[in-house]
């Protein structure tokens, strides 16, 4: 059975600069995003993975092409009308975390879910549950993101993301900034919302995130240079690491 | 609302103090806009309230008692206009009274009955009541200026004759109550009275007060007066009307609502840079999440109401507040105009005023906040997660030149007004007033030159210049006249526009009659039954006569009326006194009367001189209170945004000294640099200011002196206090350490 394309991006053009000084990050990219995946983009610093994730997200427009999001062509759309788009399609989670100062934890998830649901005490009930499964206990609710570690603020960052119920929730360099302990926690609540059928681009250019992928693109000179499947996460997979290593090797990594 | 409501509360907490003193700065503003509206919508009214309470008459007209006649009251009954007449006695005299405000002044003072039966010009009487034949009632003016109280005596001293009485109470009335007008009153109970008109005999004067109908012209009757007793060759000693005589006792309110509204505006203007400010600031601070909102699906115009609400929400909270505060404030302020104005009030709420000062500040803020915060729009989310700043630090020194130029116009402003009127009274009261010499002499017509003659012979005198105000008759009622032998030498020159007349066949005009008689017209002038045509030769102001005003020279006058008998004497030095004694003793047969003029216009200046400088002190530490929270404002944004920055230097070993003077050094150069420029273009725009504010209560021509050094003064004290609250202020950048980023 194929998998049902949740984003079908046809000849993406992008760049930055004017005159002498462009710079073409792509000019004929074709991608397809499936339903349930967890789509890890890599490639090399500058190859434009991050521009490739915010335009398929709808949160920088391409230059020219067309990108089909679950039926609608996002290009289209106005910046007011991508916004309310992203309200229930998106999730974003980003490398610098981005929680807003001196608000709890709990208000920075209220903020997102009050612009889908009128209801803020059905938003504070899917916010409670989405803690629990992130690990962050009922008292660090109340904390302000200046209060907890790094970890913690990511995991709440992802519950933000989350709690609109996003048809793809996007991730830039999740654990760029945390240690290992703490990367490895929010590498398991992503892996944990892929298991529950959550649709996933990540961009990385760390191994270890990017081996928590079921589907790996690898961007070189501007297109997708190579994609590898490896199936559903499962920690202590040996075969899956080496297929995931041997890819990597391929493409140059 | 729903979907920002956290985010205003959020944005409300963090940032509590900005909030509250940009609320507090609103706050004052509505605070002095509400007591300017409330005097502005309820003085008048009072004013005209109080007139209808005690049944004053439209129009009071006194001639010598001797002249009088029962013709007269039924002519006057039938001057077209005219609804009632009714008859008044009273002694009209130059009274000095002793002690007014510790000194000795010379008023034309008229004496009632109190205890005559009288329908018009009622009088009301204050709770203390003592009433017998040493006692006598003072109009309110007299107890707030002049400092007599209930249970104290006065004198008044009538030519050779001292009559002293214990103050049995005050008189509230709304004729004679306010010696602006030229007239005071004094009120003796019927013993009293009697004893003092048996004194003073020859001063006995019969008093016609006049109710009009609504729309009458008043002009119109006063010269229907004028005529009856002409014809019946009776000079009126006094003829008053109640536009005259309310123009004069609302002046300083005017004054005041002018400056009240006019600091509430710049006040206002700077709340509104302020709160631009913080949302720039604010926008360049928190670029990375706004972008984090639109990414997770806020819309530009949901973060643009979450910038715009909290300001739109504590500028109604403060309004409100400023506008209670300011039913505190009232009373006082409407005591101290009472001084001026001879008749309290008490002001009560006022809903109308109360929707201006919501309404008016909060659309300004609102639309403001909405206009700064609309660079949002073009926001785009992955550039601000991305951190594509702009430069913030240009804005803000351009709003920062902007805030010290309205501020130092406020300072200079009131530095002006009080140099005027403390250091050079004169130019305050030439911009006020017509001439103003040390004392005026009136003599017999034919003994005119033998009086100039010794004057100019007297090395105390500066001038003896022939001078006189009377009254004539236009196509449309009556006007003052100023004439005068020659007006190139006055001292007062009034005349705004065009010239004072040279020759016999000129005239200047008032303003209310600018419109109407352009200059190079002709227009007809009459005293009693002669006329003669005048080319108008320019236009001259004044304050206490409605614009109703005209010059002619004494040869112009004389075509229609007789020659002047009153010399106006400007003396050296203040000595006006003395030289009034020695001549009524050594020239008696010369003088028939003389006005201590030098004291007329002290006590004038004593009265405006303290009412400006409460307004110009108020102005001085509103101005300072401004300066204090532009900075805080200012220097919070600056140490909140460069924390990071800050935390760096000292982990490099920069001191708090050095990081301080460091931040103050980028902004102070330019408050400095914005309020010398604002000091030396005060040479310009201050006088088009001066001169704006003071035609709306008639004076066009201003003569206020617009010193470069006292506003070069205020400049450098303005910057020096700056850099000392700066200095204050940026104290929180020494808590900042290089351990508490990396806590950060």
């Amino acid at each position: 059975m194929s998998k049902q394309t949740v984003i079908s991006a046809k000849h993406l053009k992008k760049s930055f600069g004017k005159e002498e000084n462009v710079q073409t990050i792509y000019s004929d990219l074709n991608i397809d995003i499936y339903k349930g995946d967890f789509t890890v983009i890599m490639g090399s610093s500058g190859a434009g993975k991050s521009t490739l994730m915010y335009s398929l997200s709808g949160m920088d427009k391409p230059d020219g092409g067309q990108i089909d999001f679950d039926g609608t062509d996002i290009t289209q759309l106005n910046s007011d009308k991508l916004a309310v788009f992203r309200r229930s399609q998106c999730g974003f989670v980003f490398q610098q975390i981005y929680l807003i100062d001196k608000m709890s934890l709990m208000d920075n998830v209220v903020t997102a879910g009050v612009l889908t649901s009128r209801n803020k005490e059905d938003i504070k009930n899917r916010a409670r549950e989405l803690f629990s499964l992130v690990n962050i206990p009922e008292m660090t609710w109340k904390k302000t993101p200046s209060q907890i570690s790094g970890g913690e603020a990511q995991r709440a960052g992802i519950v933000r993301a989350v709690i609109n119920h996003p048809n793809v929730l996007f991730a830039d360099e999740p654990t760029g900034a945390l240690n290992s302990a703490n990367g490895t926690a929010v590498l398991d609540v992503f892996s944990s919302l892929h298991e529950k059928g959550q649709s996933i681009v990540m961009v990385t250019h760390d191994k270890k995130s990017a081996l928590r992928g079921s589907r790996i693109l690898y961007i070189k000179d501007g297109e997708i240079f190579g994609e590898c499947k490896l199936g559903k996460f499962e920690p202590d997979h040996a075969e899956r690491t080496e297929k995931f290593e041997q890819f990597i090797t391929e493409m140059g990594w | 609302m729903n979907k920002t409501q956290t985010l205003i509360l959020h944005n409300l907490n963090k940032a509590k103090g900005q909030y509250i003193s940009f609320g507090f700065i609103i706050c004052l503003t509505s605070l002095i806009m509400n007591i300017a509206l409330v005097l502005a919508f309820q003085t008048f009214r009072a004013y005209d309230s109080r007139f209808s309470e005690l049944d004053t008459a439209d129009i009071n007209c006194m001639i010598p008692q001797l002249q009088d006649d029962s013709e007269i009251i039924d002519k006057l009954e039938k001057i077209d206009g005219v609804l009632t007449v009714e008859k008044h006695g009273g002694v009209f005299v130059m009274a000095t009274v002793r002690e007014f405000a510790d000194s000795d002044f010379d008023m034309n003072t008229v004496f009632y009955n109190l205890d005559e039966a009288r329908t018009l010009n009622r009088l009301d009487l204050s709770e203390y009541e003592k009433k017998d034949k040493n006692t006598a009632y003072i109009p309110i003016y007299m107890k707030e200026l002049g400092g007599f109280t209930e249970g104290e005596n006065i004198t008044y001293s009538i030519g050779d004759k001292d009559d002293t009485y214990e103050i049995g109470g005050i008189v509230s009335e709304m004729q004679y109550g306010n010696y602006g007008t030229g007239l005071i009153g004094g009120y003796l109970p019927a013993a009293a009275y009697e004893d003092f008109a048996n004194k003073h005999s020859e001063h006995i004067i019969t008093e016609y007060s006049l109710r009009t109908a609504d729309n009458a012209d008043l002009t119109k009757i006063k010269n229907a007066i004028t005529e009856v007793l002409s014809d019946k060759g009776i000079a009126a000693l006094n003829i008053s009307d109640r536009a005259a005589s309310k123009q004069t006792r609302t002046m300083v309110c005017t004054l005041l609502i002018i400056i009240f509204l006019a600091l509430a505006a710049i006040i206002l203007a700077v709340s509104i840079f302020l709160s631009s400010f913080r949302i720039r600031s604010t926008i360049e601070d928190e670029l990375a999440q706004m972008g984090v909102l639109k990414a997770v699906g806020y819309t530009s115009k949901l973060i643009i109401r979450s910038a715009v609400w909290p300001y739109t929400l504590v500028g109604i909270v403060s309004t409100i507040i400023g506008a209670a505060l300011s039913y505190l404030a009232l009373p006082s302020v409407a005591s101290i105009l009472a001084i001026q104005s001879g008749f309290i009030y008490t002001p009560v709420f006022d809903g109308t005023a109360l929707l201006i000062v919501i309404l008016l500040p909060v659309s300004a803020i609102f639309l403001f906040a909405y206009l700064s915060a609309r660079k949002i729009y073009r926001l785009e989310p992955i550039d601000a997660i991305r951190g594509k700043t702009g430069n913030g630090n240009a804005g803000q020194n351009i709003l920062l030149a902007a805030l010290s130029i309205g501020i130092m116009v406020l300072l200079s402003f009131a530095g002006t007004l009080l140099y005027n009127v403390s250091v050079k009274p004169d130019n305050f009261m030439d911009t006020l007033s017509e001439e103003s010499p040390s004392v005026i002499f009136t003599t017999q017509k034919d003994k005119m030159s033998g009086l100039k003659g010794i004057l100019q012979d007297d090395s105390r005198v500066k001038l003896a210049l022939e001078y006189a105000s009377t009254s004539v008759g236009y196509a449309d009622g009556s006007l003052t006249a100023f004439v005068c032998e020659d007006f190139g030498k006055v001292t007062n020159d009034i005349c705004y526009k065009g010239n004072s007349p040279t020759g016999e066949d000129e005239i200047a005009v008032g303003n209310t009659l600018a419109d109407k008689y352009p200059i190079g017209s002709k227009i007809e002038i009459m005293v009693s039954d002669s006329s003669a045509f005048y080319v108008v030769t320019g236009y001259i102001q004044s304050v206490n006569h409605n614009g109703k005003v005209c010059q002619l020279t004494s040869k112009g006058y004389e075509k229609i009326g007789e020659k002047i008998n009153t010399v106006n004497v400007y003396l050296h030095d203040e000595i006006a006194g003395e030289f009034i004694a020695e001549y009524e003793e050594y020239q008696d047969a010369l003088i028939a009367s003389s006005l201590n003029y030098e004291q007329l216009s002290e006590n004038g200046r004593k009265m405006y001189a303290g009412i400006v400088s409460v307004v110009a002190v108020a102005l001085f530490v509103i101005s300072v209170l401004m300066v204090l929270l532009v900075l805080y404002v200012i220097i919070n944004s600056m140490i909140s945004r460069q924390r990071q920055e800050f935390g760096i230097y000292k982990a490099i070993g920069y001191t708090s000294r050095q990081l301080t003077i460091m931040t103050i050094k980028r902004f102070i150069p330019v408050v400095a640099c914005s309020s010398v420029l604002a000091a030396i273009a005060g040479i310009w725009y201050l006088p088009a200011i001066n001169r704006t504010i003071f035609a709306q209560i008639g004076a066009i021509k201003n003569h206020f002196e617009v010193s470069i050094w006292i506003l070069l003064i205020i400049a450098i004290i303005f910057a020096a206090v700056a850099f000392f609250i700066s200095v204050l202020l940026a104290a929180p950048i020494k808590k900042i350490t290089a351990y508490s980023l990396l806590k950060d």
